[in-house]
């Protein structure tokens, strides 16, 4: 039994009580506020006006991007937490071997966690521009290239962009959750293996992946919510441009807020982006609370 | 390894406690409006939100960009008795300050942003005769007051404008043998002659159809066709032929290769840089591209020209303005003396003595009559500016659903970009915001 | 003759390393450069077709020609109108007279000419040459030895093949690029007197490897039109290369297998470590450059000419120090808050049986699930009644809020992971909970709350969204809100701004190296119980 026993049934409310109260005050308190808001009325100068139902909500499902932005989400979501878990996982693998040199590569790969988002976005941006990017022209100056090459050229292309980053960002925490498993690994399991002859593989399969499932989740879950909520990437790269053609949804309810002034159907969509989340969530809570109590 | 935690936690803690110690000192410091005591007794403290206009802004208010003092610090010594509580923040961010500020029922007591239809309705403004002198009021390009004016009230004042014309690098036209276009015919001539001497190493025409940008491209096509945002009764016309062929004629310019490659997402200053590094021919931006370009070191042989018009149509400048505008502030102890200090901080503001400073500083357009004459003495070239400023048109801001047109025709014109059809999204905006 | 299967696999290679580099040779005395040079370009703007404009050009276009022509170049006239009829139903053209002379170079041309691609390929060359000789002197000796026993010279001898072959491996492609780079891009910068160092001397060179010396004061107007392809047969050196190479690997060592894995294990390094680095790159160099030259159209420098220094003292006389020791107060702030709420909460978790553990979880990650921007009217109306606006306080609360579920996540995995039979003794001693927690499982724990630390520290430094609406005065600003002012409604600042975001990652990357270690050691023990 990994518990310890307590003198007052209480007690362990105590404990809580500091956190509780914390994330109660300065985040759920605001979270009502929005629930309430999506159910007010809001002028478009921001004056929060009565109680409307479901109005606003009806608004937001029919805004005509809804089901571009909606789509594009998906995908960024997808796209950035899939590709980042599978590249986080190979670089993690790598990571794992002895090398010279390994611990300059490791504290290099930490880079871009430890750098704010909306410098990342930027310089990002600036990188890949084509009249002066410096991407061009570092291709340029080692001859690799003969003229500029625009790297942007039409919307799909900036979204892959847009993704890119994305992954780029997410991957150091990834990798480092499966690191972290990784090492915890008993080097004799593999030996083991390699005496029945197991190839790389079946070794992969069969005993690092449930060993780092755990650590795997965990980063899932926390990487699905940050990147479904993540603004500043997309913001600083298009804005949204083409058509809203390249928002997600986050950075679009921000324009239907602050740009079009539409702050009701903003805050509706806000919430529907919440459900979505505590759906999914939820699903990962029962699966995984399950587990834990089979163990 | 514990003494690494210790040390990290000892850090922690110094941070928390040197936070408290500052915050402790804090209130005496900078108090807030709404935070400070009532018996605070006779001092007025004014809350304002400035924009940041350019490099500059932040340190003529609160630096020492002002020869060596800073805006608020002079206020504050003339004008005893008022404090500011002044914050200049970008314009990436100012919409979402404000706004937050309002819908917490704790507007700033004065605001400079580019809009303010959206806050009359809900009467969160003060109309302009509450609080700004006489003799200052009459100062005002009466022209740009109009564009102010809601139900014959004046709810803003002009803070600074800034004229849109056509800019173009002489040495390149000449070196193609290509003459400065006035019409939309000639343009294209233009552009392919441009287009066939330089290949692609220059781009003839810039267009900017950014998210931030893309209501001005749509003045720029739409009243050089005789079109516009609004009909001659003021109402909104966003669907009428001329519109939906101006568009079209901009999305042609950008198919047929005239133009930078990705109006989309290339903003005013790639653009503007491109200009800088004579990579592009001709631009339709700013007065201030003269500044910019020398602040960049680049060093072109530009000129301007008026903004082409399609043939038969007379085009129109473009104007754009930003303004300051006053909210109600119903909790304040004493309104009298509330508006007088505003006064104060108005008169103060567009002193010839500060204003020129601040307007010149950025390379815009003064708004006061006061301030022509020390800016033409300073810079000759301002005096054929603000003739051009004369004949501007401006966006039609003092309609309620202004921002909802400007976002509207930005999409509309990104849409025609990937292939969307011009004719169908202006229909829809206009039953959006008409019907 | 002790193994004469020995001596055949020996043999066999041994031959695949003569006929590798004998495919290189070949290659290199096939035409592989083309260049077609308009030495003479006239193009008369916009004339009308027929008027005298055009005659006068298409008249000095002759006479240049004819100059040509005497010197020995065997040139043609090509002349290319373009038309158009304009807006006013005027024909206009463009026309443009070129006299062009075609030829083609083969590698060893290149060999006498003094760029620096030829000194590249004379490298090449001698690098081979040397291969083939050590792996002939070391493989005819000990024909008919098995690779344990060879003699130690021998070896050395193979080892120097290989070694050898390899470096002409690599600089194949360093040819190729060096090749571009000159034809292409050094050639057009001259041209567009974007570069005038050393101009003189190339263009002699050019001359010579060009046109044997008979262009002259010609040369100018010969390169700005010059064309230059290269055959793709190029890209067959480098299998045949790579074809040698193999050869002497497996002269060398057994497996060629694992040397190339290996190999591979590098390269992938390598490969991530410098596209993770090129934006800090690209951020350090923008950070020293002058504001003309983040204008340089041309992409002429990779580096700075000048580091400008003073772009730093100028962003730290706009208040960056200010800002970044309020971004400590915060971050430092909220991680000691975070951590002192967290602690004892996970503690519970861990180890203590309650009801409503799992409502308490979720109603953890719950809390996560909004992003800031949509909090902001709310957060700001609670900082408004709890007079905490425009407060370091404030935003240190808010950041601690905001990680407490991430926080109490890895804590509890930490703890559980720790067996609690050392705190069940130490209740027993008479200890109460509270000690148990400080004196027993913090201790232990350590790495877990170190990772938990930093976690919180990184994200409470990194928050930019709630610091913009909460934080109205300018000497209270993160120095995420602090930087914005370089990039205003006129101008973006590239220098300053990049300067500002080096100065803010710096110290946050420090932290992180410091504590990389203990980082990993830490997920081990949270991560892994999820």
């Amino acid at each position: 039994m990994n518990s310890i026993h307590v003198k007052h049934k209480w007690e362990p409310y105590l404990w809580l009580l500091p956190s509780l109260l914390l994330i109660a005050i300065f985040v759920v308190f605001p979270i009502l506020i929005v629930f309430k808001l999506s159910f007010s009325e809001i002028t478009p100068g921001g004056v929060i006006g009565g109680f409307i139902g479901f109005q606003n909500f009806v608004e937001a499902v029919h805004l005509p991007p809804f089901k571009t932005v909606m789509l594009n989400t998906f995908w960024w979501v997808l796209s950035v937490v899939g590709l980042s878990t599978l590249l986080g996982f190979i670089i993690a693998m790598v990571m794992n071997q002895k090398f010279r040199g390994r611990k300059i590569a490791r504290a290099i790969l930490v880079f871009p966690w430890a750098t704010s988002l909306v410098i990342q976005a930027s310089i990002w941006n600036y990188i890949i521009k084509y009249e002066y990017g410096s991407l061009n022209s570092v291709l340029l100056n080692l001859g690799v290239i003969n003229q500029a090459i625009n790297w942007r050229t039409s919307y799909p292309i900036e979204f892959i962009w847009e993704c890119g980053v994305g992954i780029f960002v997410t991957v150091p925490f990834v990798a480092f959750c499966v690191l972290s498993g990784l090492q915890s690994i008993d080097g004799s399991l593999y030996e083991a293996a390699t005496m029945d002859g197991a190839g790389f593989w079946s070794k992969l399969w069969n005993i690092t992946l449930p060993m780092v499932r755990p650590s795997l989740t965990v980063s899932t879950v926390l990487n699905i919510i940050y990147v479904f909520n993540s603004f500043p990437i997309v913001y600083t790269m298009t804005k949204g441009a083409p058509a809203h053609k390249t928002d997600t949804m986050i950075t679009y309810l921000y324009m239907l807020s602050f740009y079009e002034r539409k702050k009701g159907p903003a805050t509706a969509l806000s919430v529907i982006g919440f459900l979505i989340l505590c759906l999914c969530a939820g699903i990962y809570m029962v699966t995984v609370m399950r587990k834990e109590e089979t163990q | 390894m514990k003494k690494l935690l210790a040390f990290l936690l000892a850090l922690v803690m110094i941070f928390a406690l040197a936070a408290c110690g500052q915050t402790e000192e804090k209130p005496a410091e900078a108090p807030a409006e709404e935070n400070a005591p009532e018996a605070a007794g006779d001092e007025i403290v004014l809350d304002v939100i400035i924009c940041q206009y350019g490099p500059n802004t932040n340190e003529w208010f609160l630096g020492s960009g002002m020869n060596g003092t800073n805006f608020v610090a002079k206020f504050e010594a003339e004008n005893p008795g008022i404090k500011l509580n002044l914050e200049v923040v970008s314009w990436n961010d100012v919409h979402q300050v404000v706004d937050t500020r309002i819908a917490n029922n704790n507007p700033p007591d004065i605001l400079n942003i580019d809009t303010f239809s959206e806050f009359v309705p809900d009467g969160l403004l003060m109309p302009v005769k509450d609080y700004c002198p006489e003799d200052l009021y009459n100062d005002f390009f009466p022209a740009f007051i109009a564009e102010s004016v809601i139900d014959d009230t004046v709810w803003a004042v002009p803070d600074l404008a800034s004229a849109r014309a056509l800019f173009y690098n002489v040495d390149l036209l000449k070196e193609a043998g290509v003459e400065v276009p006035t019409t939309w015919a000639e343009l294209e001539d233009a552009c392919q002659a441009l287009l066939d001497y330089y290949g692609g190493e220059v781009y003839p025409w810039g267009i900017d159809m950014t998210t931030d940008e893309g209501q001005a491209c749509f003045a720029y096509y739409a009243w050089g066709n005789g079109g516009g945002f609004v009909d001659a009764g003021g109402n909104w016309a966003l669907n009428t032929p001329e519109n939906i062929e101006a568009v079209e004629f901009a999305v042609g310019l950008v198919q047929k290769g005239y133009t930078n490659p990705n109006p989309a997402t290339e903003t005013r200053y790639d653009l503007q840089d491109m200009f800088a590094a004579g990579k592009l021919a001709m631009l339709l931006t700013t007065n201030q591209l003269p500044t910019y370009v020398a602040d960049k070191g680049g060093n072109i042989n530009m000129a301007t020209a008026a903004i082409p018009a399609n043939e038969g149509k007379t085009g129109s400048s473009v104007g754009v303005m930003d303004r300051i505008m006053v909210f109600k502030d119903d909790a304040a102890p004493d309104q009298a003396k509330r508006n007088e200090a505003i006064g104060k901080f108005l008169k103060f503001f567009y002193d010839p003595e500060n204003y020129v400073g601040w307007v010149s500083m950025e390379g815009f357009l003064p708004a006061v009559n006061s301030a022509v004459e020390a800016l033409v003495a300073s810079d000759p070239s301002f005096g054929a500016w603000l003739d051009v400023l004369g004949s501007c048109q401006f966006y039609p801001a003092a309609k309620a659903e202004w921002a909802t047109v400007r976002q509207g025709v930005t999409t509309v014109e990104q849409n025609a970009l990937i292939g969307g059809d011009v004719k169908e999204g202006l229909d829809a905006l206009q039953a959006e915001v008409a019907g | 003759m002790r193994d004469p299967e020995l001596k055949r696999v020996n043999r066999r290679f041994l031959l695949l390393l003569i006929l590798g580099i004998a495919l290189a040779l070949i290659l290199m005395s096939l035409p592989l450069y083309s260049f077609n040079a308009a030495v003479y370009v006239k193009k008369s703007p916009n004339t009308f077709v027929g008027d005298e404009k055009y005659l006068a050009a298409m008249e000095e276009v002759e006479s240049v020609a004819a100059g040509y022509r005497d010197q020995g170049f065997d040139v043609e006239i090509s002349e290319e109108a373009l038309e158009r009829v304009n807006s006013k139903g005027e024909k206009t053209s463009l026309i443009t007279f070129t006299i062009q002379e075609s030829f083609s170079k083969n590698l060893f041309s290149f060999l006498g000419c003094g760029l620096a691609s030829s000194r590249v390929l004379t490298l090449i060359l001698i690098l081979l040459g040397l291969a083939l000789a050590c792996a002939l002197l070391g493989t005819l000796v000990s024909m008919d030895l098995p690779q344990r026993s060879l003699p130690r010279r021998t070896a050395l001898l193979r080892s120097l093949a290989s070694a050898a072959l390899l470096l002409a491996l690599l600089l194949v492609p360093v040819f190729v690029l060096t090749n571009n780079y000159t034809f292409s891009r050094q050639i057009s910068l001259y041209n567009k007197d974007l570069l005038t160092e050393g101009k003189d001397l190339l263009f002699a060179k050019l001359d010579r490897f060009l046109f044997q010396g008979g262009m002259g004061s010609g040369i100018d107007n010969a390169l700005s039109q010059m064309q230059m392809q290269t055959s793709p047969l190029i890209w067959v050196l480098m299998p045949a290369l790579f074809l040698s190479l193999l050869a002497a690997v497996q002269l060398r060592r057994g497996s060629i297998k694992s040397a190339l894995l290996r190999g591979l294990l590098y390269f992938f390094v390598v490969v991530v470590c410098l596209i993770t680095l090129f934006p800090y790159y690209v951020m350090t160099i923008t950070a020293f450059r002058s504001n003309a030259e983040t204008l340089d159209m041309y992409f002429l420098h990779l580096f700075p000419t000048e580091w400008l220094w003073k772009n730093l003292t100028s962003i730290i006389q706009r208040g960056v120090p200010r800002y970044l020791l309020n971004s400590l107060l915060v971050a430092g702030g909220a991680t000691c808050v975070a951590m002192l709420c967290g602690i004892p909460a996970a503690y519970a978790m861990a180890r203590m049986d309650f009801k409503g553990k799992k409502a308490f979880l979720g109603f953890v990650i719950m809390s996560q699930m909004f992003s800031p921007v949509v909090l902001l009217i709310g957060i700001s109306q609670l900082m408004n009644t709890l007079r905490l606006n425009d407060s370091v306080v404030g935003l240190m609360l808010i950041n601690a809020a905001f990680n407490q579920a991430f926080a109490i996540w890895l804590l509890r995995g930490t703890f559980v992971s720790i067996s609690p039979e050392m705190e069940q003794a130490a209740l027993i001693d008479g200890c109460n909970t509270t000690g148990a927690l400080t004196k027993v499982l913090i201790p232990m724990a350590a790495p877990g709350i170190v990772t938990a630390l930093i976690f919180v520290f990184i994200n409470a430094w990194n928050e930019y969204t709630i610091s913009t609406v909460l934080i109205s005065t300018d000497i209270n600003r993160p120095i995420t809100v602090g930087i914005t002012q370089f990039s205003s409604f006129n101008m973006i600042e590239w220098q300053y701004l990049f300067a500002a975001s080096l100065l803010a990652t710096i110290p946050v990357v420090i932290l992180f190296m410091s504590i990389e270690k203990h980082l990993t050691s830490g997920l081990t023990s949270g991560g892994v119980k999820g």
